[in-house]
């Protein structure tokens, strides 16, 4: 075990972390609007630190370049994917979820 | 004025600009030619300017309204203190978001609200756009003229769009009353 | 090194057929496709990761065009989805 094998474990550790935590907000959120968030933020995070991760696993080589690219684009693409699939769901005027339960909760009026 | 040399010179400078962006859209294809071959070899540096010189001559009327005004030198320049920045946005978004997953309760209170924007241009406005996708609880599910529409997924996920927007008009050089350019 | 990567590559790919639930039962089209270009996203990490668990460069050329090829399937599926929208709209 090296030094950059820890590091490189580390930063694959946290991304999977992010890849559980992106399927379980797609499994738990009501509607498609709610869905996009942790699809679009916790799977960049998650896929994003992996490829670190293993950028920092590669050393310096020509890997380590595509491996940047990929994760510079992977940045762009996944934004660029929820805002397309948030635009035709809204056009298709699918209804977004709203809280109900105001008087069962705490929460504020408006 | 910027502008006004634009409109008196604009056949004059029509050519000019096809060639800047054919060589702006140049350089990224052999870019993107060195990161697929992962070689610096003579022979295949010659093949990779004969295909994108090529593919940049065939496809500019396709891509070059995505590059051309507002890429300066100063903006790349503050691209990586922009990228910075953005990345530590995106991890505390992801903390928040984390937060509210793992909550049994849920507690979230969606609404979709109208954002107005100062930002001149397509390439500020797609960066705006996308920079709010990445940061906390907000999705921009629609982007018409300068009016946003995002998808929020708490109350006060709305108030960090401001700070958002003042940091892509720091990127992009753009003030808040002056030099709205029109017409690009 | 190996065994540590593989062992990631797996849970990755656990949670990939988890997010198929999502594609398969989702109520509209539009949480399918989101529950693909997920699963999409994953499936290119793994594909990373079996990059350096073999130790065989040409395995990242092969990640490169699917994150190419992922964007343009998610985007050109949402703009069909939202023009056969505008047709249902007005017709």
């Amino acid at each position: 075990m090296t030094a950059k094998e820890i590091v490189a474990g580390i930063f694959c550790c946290i991304g999977t972390f992010f890849f559980i935590l992106g399927t379980t907000g797609l499994l738990r959120m009501p509607d498609i609007f709610s869905r996009l968030h942790p699809s679009t933020k916790c799977d960049t995070l998650g896929a994003c630190s992996v490829i670190v991760g293993m950028a920092v696993y590669s050393g310096w080589s020509w890997d380590l370049l595509k491996l940047i690219f990929i994760a510079c684009f992977l940045l762009l693409s996944s934004a660029t994917c929820g805002h397309a699939i948030g635009r035709s769901a809204l056009r298709r005027d699918i209804p977004y979820w709203r809280r109900q339960d105001e008087g069962a909760k705490s929460g504020d009026g408006a | 004025m910027n502008w006004l040399s634009a409109v008196l010179g604009e056949r004059i400078l029509g050519t000019a600009k096809a060639f800047r962006r054919r060589g702006l859209l140049f350089v990224i294809m052999i870019l993107f030619w060195i990161i697929l071959t992962a070689s610096l070899a003579l022979h295949e540096m010659l093949l990779g300017a004969i295909c994108s010189a090529a593919v940049a001559a065939l496809t500019v009327s396709l891509l070059g309204r995505a590059l051309d005004p507002h890429i300066t030198p100063a903006v790349l320049l503050r691209l990586p203190l922009f990228m910075l920045r953005l990345i530590w946005e995106i991890v505390k978004a992801n903390l928040d978001v984390a937060r509210i997953i793992l909550n049994p309760g849920l507690p979230i209170d969606p609404r979709i609200v109208e954002y107005r924007t100062y930002l001149p241009g397509d390439l500020p406005r797609t960066v705006f756009s996308d920079s709010i996708t990445l940061t906390p609880g907000t999705v921009t599910v629609e982007l018409r003229g300068d009016l946003l529409n995002v998808h929020c997924l708490c109350p006060y996920h709305e108030e960090g769009l401001a700070g958002l927007e003042r940091l892509v008009a720091w990127l992009f050089g753009v003030r808040r009353d002056g030099e709205v350019r029109k017409g690009g | 090194m190996d065994e540590f990567l593989t062992a990631v590559a797996l849970v990755i790919s656990l949670n990939a057929v988890i997010c198929l639930y999502r594609a398969a039962v989702g109520p509209t089209t539009q949480d399918r496709l989101l529950g693909v270009n997920i699963v999409g996203t994953k499936t290119l990490v793994v594909v990373i990761l079996v990059t350096f668990i073999l130790a065989e460069n040409y395995f990242l050329d092969v990640a490169i065009v699917y994150a190419l090829l992922l964007f343009v399937v998610t985007v050109a599926v949402s703009r069909y989805l939202e023009a056969e929208g505008w047709k249902e709209a007005e017709s």
